[in-house]
């Protein structure tokens, strides 16, 4: 049996052409309680991540993720696949923000993980097992969050570097970092995604505040003053800043369907400042023959690396990313790439000196191997 | 081997004294034991075998293999401060303290993280980065002697949880010895989202059943750039619990939000950190905003005037580092603060939903009347999380089974409006029976079905966190066989 959600990531995983079920989430939707005033909300896996942040702004909350997503992504999926963006570094991620489940176990059984309430140690923490699982382990039928309220103000400063010193890059973000500025994101964008973005070939921080309306303003006239030299200061307030964003979650190519053949997308994890040096691979591979657009949080180091071109050049692009990232002890997982070219690849990435207990939790859960099978780590 | 001779005629205190080379690191005689017959939790007692102390990975893992080998339950140990009976040698175990492997191993900066053995103490990473403006996030009321290894196994909370997260927000990598005897590295280089299943949230918080964490990376963070502390005064505790909630639900999320009832203001104000609070006052608030310096003021407005809405009878800004400090002494003292108005004291740990709280709190009078115990109420208010305090006196007959008893009518309080039945003490020992309270015996048999994955022969703190295995589920199963 196969787990569609919206089917927004049919390109993640999944190396089996066939299966005798595919079970659609996608009619099973809606809000099971929203409580405002315990700010906690329960709903049905098939729910449009977008539809539930729209309706919840009417309360001035929101669901504290920034998952790549269309309005076809249902929070299931988001969930399933453990999807984060820049805003994570602010936010958190899935395991901060989901506080419940209710799951159908590959035997039928409903099982309940977690509560309703914010905090809570009884019995295992079974909610961490299925967040990012991508459906291996049980059918998550509804899922319970917390929520957070929606800032008053927010502003997002560009600031860009026109020399492309990537000490001096580094010397600003530590900077940054270590002041007593809050950003929600602290992301570089590589040349090649800034000029998609801003019409600057050039690396650019996208830097992000959400605060009351004073506070906001205190930190972006700090941010000024700290710009670097010949670089470019851009502040996009309010629904500005929403349209960036709104732009740049869209490139994500397993949202773009006019770019979904010959291209690809990895997850990289790396230490913070090890960013840097991923955005440099990536600029040196740009070629004639591979375009590459990247991402990366120097607050968190989770980037995101888009690849086009023909297959093969896509493939040893992301043998020469997984260098570097073999190299530093971080991974690279690719999340979107055409079904043939999944074959070809390790996904995943290499699986962990541990495996042998991954392999028996889904070995216990799923004894019969019914859900997604080979879908994820290590061909479980 | 260093110190004196092992005068016991058990070959496996021999051999245990060997893996750690050390006759120091090692006890075994009754009157040195006697001190680990309980942790926090001192209501059940019972003897280990012996306490070893392991200086380093390779010997807490020797010692996992040799326990294995010989069919010698074990357990892990930090400071002892658990209160829910966690670290109870319930089966006569072996207790590997951990309280010797307490290196700070490095911190960085940069990538804003630091990596330390499970004895290290939760205040002494705070104390060791302060200087260069940074902090350690989870803040346990215990956190000048718990273990940030303790902390890990139970998930710790602590005040600034409401705005920071508890423990397993901030863990980026852990070493673990699994019970087998194998040492596992998760989280490599604290680089979050590894491949695989997510084995560190799973492991944090499983009080120590699934392995013995040997080290552990955890994320650190920048100082707040200002904060400012509340007092307010209610005369009516659902004025108070309401103003809790008309806070939060004015888009501010405190970075501490705390409240007392009458019962623990008595208690706080005869203890060692009194701070003036009037006598005759219902509840009181604690609240803390940090941040943007630029920012502060608006939000305690907004705060002062939410607390007005709610009849507040006063309320105080602390004036300087000092003032605050002192409040929060009275505050963080506040379970050992019941020893100076009651004998005994049995702490209680449940979570509501914050809209719950005047319900529950009436309920918790109720039980209060019924049992004829005192019950002070101090707790995690922003986050929902209660500490119901049951004054008792243990040398009255029977007075200490009523007060367990009041203590669990209080939990399924809680699970009644939705809640649970700890927010940050853990199930231990105390609370197994009361897990039936949010879970059925499937979803209890799909947690130690995870647990056999982890801890085949359960050898490791075996009889904690799960009820016994009821009755329901062999009728469930014999009905299954039935229809098949
Ligand atoms: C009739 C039909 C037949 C198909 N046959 C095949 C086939 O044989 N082989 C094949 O590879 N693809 C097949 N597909 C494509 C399939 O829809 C996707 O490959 C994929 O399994 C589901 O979509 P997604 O990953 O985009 O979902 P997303 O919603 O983006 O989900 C991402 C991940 O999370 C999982 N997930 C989503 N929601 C939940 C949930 N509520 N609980 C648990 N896990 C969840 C998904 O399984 C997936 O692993 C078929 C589709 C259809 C309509
Ligand atoms: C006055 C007081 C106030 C408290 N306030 C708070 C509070 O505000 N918030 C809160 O969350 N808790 C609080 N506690 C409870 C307690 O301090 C915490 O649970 C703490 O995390 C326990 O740490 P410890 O080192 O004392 O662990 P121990 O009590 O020694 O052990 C607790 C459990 O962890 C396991 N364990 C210990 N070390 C390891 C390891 N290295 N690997 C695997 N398992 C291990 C043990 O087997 C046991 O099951 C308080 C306790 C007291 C006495």
């Amino acid at each position: 049996m196969i787990i569609e959600g919206g089917g927004t990531k049919k390109g993640f995983g999944g190396l089996v052409e066939h299966a005798d079920i595919c079970l659609s989430l996608k009619d099973y939707k809606g809000i099971v309680e929203h409580n405002p005033g315990d700010m906690t909300i329960t709903l049905k896996a098939g729910t449009s991540y977008l539809e539930v942040q729209n309706y919840l702004a009417g309360f001035n909350q929101m669901i504290s993720l920034d998952p790549f997503a269309n309005e076809h992504t249902s929070i299931g999926g988001v969930i399933a696949a453990n999807d984060s963006g820049p805003k994570r570094l602010g936010y958190g991620s899935a395991r901060d923000a989901v506080i419940g489940m209710r799951l159908v176990y590959p035997d039928g059984s409903l099982i309940r993980a977690g509560g309703k309430v914010v905090k809570n140690v009884a019995g295992y923490d079974m909610n961490k097992l299925f967040i990012g699982s991508m459906g291996t382990l049980a059918v998550i039928s509804e899922i319970t969050l917390k929520l957070r309220p929606v800032a008053n103000y927010q502003s997002l400063v560009l600031i860009s570097f026109p020399a492309g010193n990537l000490d001096v890059i580094k010397q600003f973000v530590v900077t940054v970092l270590d002041s007593l500025m809050e950003p929600i994101t602290l992301e570089l964008l590589s040349p090649t995604l800034a000029a998609k973005l801003t019409g600057r070939r050039e690396y650019t921080a996208a830097i992000q505040f959400e605060d009351v309306e004073s506070s906001v303003h205190y930190q972006t006239t700090y941010l000024e003053n700290l710009k670097p030299e010949g670089g470019t200061f851009t502040i996009l307030q309010q629904e500005d800043a929403n349209l960036f964003w709104q732009a740049f979650y869209d490139l994500y190519p397993g949202l773009n369907a006019e770019n979904k053949t010959k291209s690809a997308a990895l997850k990289v994890g790396l230490k913070n400042m090890e960013v840097l040096e991923l955005l440099e691979v990536t600029e040196r591979l740009e070629s004639g023959q591979i375009h590459l657009l990247a991402h990366g949080g120097l607050g968190h180091g989770i980037s995101q690396v888009y690849l086009y071109g023909e297959s093969d050049r896509i493939l040893s692009a992301i043998q020469e990313i997984r260098k570097l990232t073999s190299a530093k002890g971080g991974y690279a997982i690719v999340k979107h790439l055409p079904f043939s070219e999944r074959l070809k690849i390790n996904i995943w990435d290499e699986s962990p000196s541990y495996f042998f207990l991954l392999k028996q939790i889904k070995a216990k859960v799923d004894p019969n191997n019914i859900l997604n099978e080979k879908r994820y780590v290590g061909g479980i | 081997m260093k110190g004196k001779q092992i005068q016991s005629k058990d070959k496996h205190i021999h051999q245990l004294a060997a893996i750690v080379a050390n006759t120091r690191s090692i006890l075994y005689k009754k009157e040195d034991l006697l001190a680990y017959d309980c942790d926090g939790f001192t209501i059940h007692k019972h003897l280990p075998k012996a306490v070893v102390f392991p200086k380093n990975t390779k010997e807490v893992a020797e010692l996992v293999r040799y326990c294995c080998q010989n069919e010698l339950p074990f357990l892990a140990r930090g400071a002892g401060t658990g209160l829910s009976g966690g670290a109870i040698p319930l089966n006569g175990e072996v207790i590997i303290s951990l309280v010797k492997m307490k290196n700070l191993i490095s911190v960085d900066l940069e990538n804003r993280r630091a990596v330390v053995e499970p004895g290290f103490v939760n205040l002494k990473l705070t104390n060791s980065i302060s200087d260069k403006g940074y902090y350690y996030a989870p803040d346990p009321s215990s956190q000048s002697c718990c273990t940030i290894g303790g902390n890990v196994a139970e998930n710790a909370g602590g005040a600034h949880c409401l705005k920071y997260g508890v423990t397993t927000n901030h863990i980026l990598g852990l070493e673990v010895v699994v019970p087998t005897g194998e040492i596992i590295e998760i989280g490599d280089n604290g680089i979050p989202d590894a491949p695989g299943y997510d084995l560190l949230g799973l492991i944090t918080g499983s009080e120590g059943t699934l392995g013995i964490v040997t080290k552990i990376t955890v994320r650190i963070l920048k100082n707040p750039e200002a904060k400012q502390t509340v007092l307010a005064y209610f005369d009516d505790v659902t004025d108070g619990s309401q103003a809790v909630s008309a806070i939060i639900s004015a888009g501010i999320i405190p970075a501490a939000l705390e409240m007392m009832d009458k019962t623990a203001i008595e208690g706080v104000e005869a203890a060692a950190f009194p701070v003036g609070h009037p006598k005759n006052i219902a509840a009181v608030l604690l609240i803390e905003v940090d941040g943007i310096s630029a920012g502060i003021e608006e939000q305690i407005n907004q705060i002062l005037s939410v607390c007005r809405q709610f009849n507040v009878r006063d309320v105080k800004v602390a004036q300087d580092e000092q003032e605050r400090s002192r409040w929060w002494a009275n505050r963080k003292t506040g379970f050992g603060a019941m020893g100076a108005i009651s004998p005994d004291y049995l702490v209680q740990d449940g979570v509501i939903p914050r809209s719950k709280l005047p319900e529950v709190l009436e309920r918790i009078n109720q039980i209060s009347e019924h049992s004829g115990l005192r019950i002070a109420n101090i707790f995690h208010a922003g986050d929902g999380n209660l500490h119901p305090l049951i004054l008792f006196d243990a040398k009255i007959p029977g007075e200490t089974e009523k007060a367990l008893e009041a203590g669990s009518a209080c939990l399924q309080a809680c699970a009644e409006v939705g809640g649970t039945i700890t927010g940050e003490h853990g199930v231990g020992i105390e609370k197994r029976e009361e897990m039936r309270f949010v879970f059925n015996e499937e979803e209890i048999a799909a947690q130690t079905t995870i647990r056999s994955v982890f801890n085949p022969v359960n050898l490791l703190n075996a009889g904690k966190l799960f009820p016994s295995p009821g009755k329901c589920v062999e009728i469930k199963m014999e009905k299954k066989a039935a229809i098949l």
